[in-house]
């Protein structure tokens, strides 16, 4: 076997303070401040969705933690932010977190390149799904140049991922585990 | 392997599937309400108001760095500034002494005619605090809402024009349609002729354009559009746009026009809400949201 071997266990840090549903929580709320920010006019459509992101992080990392509830409550926070119809982003996050939680334990045992390549389908969908359902609501014209914020979300995936998983006390994929020699 | 730490050995919830068909449901629904009735007018005023001092907070690093850079101008660039701005008052300051006569002029006339004097509209100035990131709409999002008794409806116009209208009031803030947006239009008036004309937007940045317009029509590249007033939300004679060129039909019985916009639309920070003095805004009918 040419992969290396998970440990059946998380080791290190993370097998110490394993992550709360608090810090979860937190993480969601950060990634949400994020796309709040002033961006720039030109740039707002290149603008990846932060808290979609971040909700199918914590799905794959702790999917007890994270679920359906968190992504119901922060994409109405989104709809209300981006003055769309209330639940079109609700309705996204919850579809998105759904197929992520049916495939978690395939996601989670992926590094983070295979995981993008998974991942990336639904990133894009996701915008899909809101460009699609505004226009059967009956919204007209729809800017289609939206959908290359799906493209920039799975772009930053990785290294996003990498942040993540450093900043949260995860050990690095390919440093070796400090398991007990065998006496 | 995840650390699921409340993992309990046996499991007494609803399946993934049913609670994912439930969240749909509930969706569903709240998508369908949002979009034909105004009952979630509320909730969507209720989660802003949460959601505006996280905004204004994130923004202010912003606003520090424009100040620090406003802090380091040169002499010479503010006193042609000031030179430039003296011109135009003193230009303006003569308009307005016209404006006034004429006026009071078209009030006596209109009182010799038993008319209904023109509704009369105060400024409320307004900054652009942030620009609507909706793939669906041209919305820019204002920070005077109904705590400064903007209501939704009223017109909104800049320095050079019509920029267009408010369309949701929050407590703080206030989301006004540009008039690009397409579901905005304007009633309007050629100057040159008093041809009366429907502008609508087109979804582009600086583009409006005549839909049905009679492929007889006299309307030429280079006239100028200004409100009409007839529709009771806009008042007459706002500057709107200059016609670019005119289209012969196609496909359809009806001829189309490229207007440009003369005010700042999705350009300016700064834009005025257009609000109705009391006696007529008692009188006149509830404003209409879009145009026909």
């Amino acid at each position: 076997m040419n992969q290396p071997q998970r440990p059946l266990l998380p080791q290190g840090a993370e097998l110490a303070h394993p992550p709360t549903r608090s810090r979860i929580y937190v993480g969601l709320g950060l990634a949400f401040a994020l796309t709040l920010l002033p961006w720039m006019e030109q740039i707002r459509w290149l603008v990846p969705d932060f808290t979609l992101m971040a909700l199918l992080y914590w799905n794959i990392r702790a999917p007890r933690l994270a679920g359906l509830g968190a992504a119901f409550c922060f994409g109405l926070l989104t709809d209300v932010a981006r003055g769309v119809l209330i639940g079109l982003n609700a309705l996204a996050y919850c579809t998105a977190t759904f197929v992520v939680l049916l495939i978690q334990r395939r996601l989670e045992g992926f590094d983070t390149p295979r995981q993008t390549l998974q991942l990336a389908p639904m990133l894009l969908g996701k915008e899909l799904l809101v460009l699609t359902i505004g226009l059967v609501i009956g919204r007209g014209a729809v800017d289609w140049r939206w959908l290359a914020a799906g493209v920039v979300a799975a772009l930053l995936w990785p290294p996003l991922a990498w942040l993540v998983d450093r900043a949260s006390g995860r050990a690095a994929p390919g440093m070796p585990t400090t398991r007990r020699p065998p006496l | 392997m995840s650390p699921a730490p409340h993992a309990p050995l046996f499991v007494r919830e609803m399946g993934l599937p049913a609670r994912f068909s439930l969240y749909v449901l509930v969706c569903l629904f709240l998508l369908a309400l949002d979009a034909r009735y105004a009952t979630l007018s509320g909730l969507r005023a209720g989660l802003n108001a949460l959601i505006h001092p996280t905004q204004i907070a994130l923004a202010q690093p912003w606003e520090w760095l424009q100040n620090v850079g406003r802090f380091f101008i040169t002499h010479g660039e503010l006193a042609a500034e000031n030179k430039r701005l003296k011109q135009q008052h003193e230009l303006l300051a003569a308009g307005l002494r016209d404006r006034a006569a004429i006026s009071a002029e078209n009030a006596q006339l209109r009182a010799l005619f038993a008319l209904p004097p023109r509704p009369g509209f105060t400024l409320l100035a307004g900054e652009v605090i942030e620009t609507s990131p909706d793939p669906f709409a041209r919305k820019v999002i204002i920070n005077r809402g109904s705590r400064h008794g903007i209501d939704a409806g009223w017109p909104v116009v800049d320095a050079a024009g019509l920029v267009g209208q408010v369309t949701r009031v929050y407590p703080w803030t206030a989301e006004v349609t540009l008039l690009t947006d397409r579901d905005q239009g304007a009633p309007v008036q050629n100057l040159r002729n008093g041809l009366r004309i429907i502008v609508s937007g087109q979804g582009s940045d600086n583009l409006l354009e005549v839909r049905f317009l009679d492929m007889h029509a006299d309307l030429q590249p280079g006239d100028l559009l200004y409100t009409s007033g007839i529709d009771g939300v806009y008042p007459a004679g706002v500057p709107v746009a200059r016609v670019l060129r005119t289209e012969p039909p196609r496909h359809t019985p009806f001829a189309r026009a490229f207007c440009q916009p003369l005010g700042g639309v999705g350009r300016y920070r700064h834009m005025a809400v257009l609000v109705p003095t009391q006696k007529t805004a008692a009188a006149a009918p509830a404003p209409a949201t879009k145009s026909p």
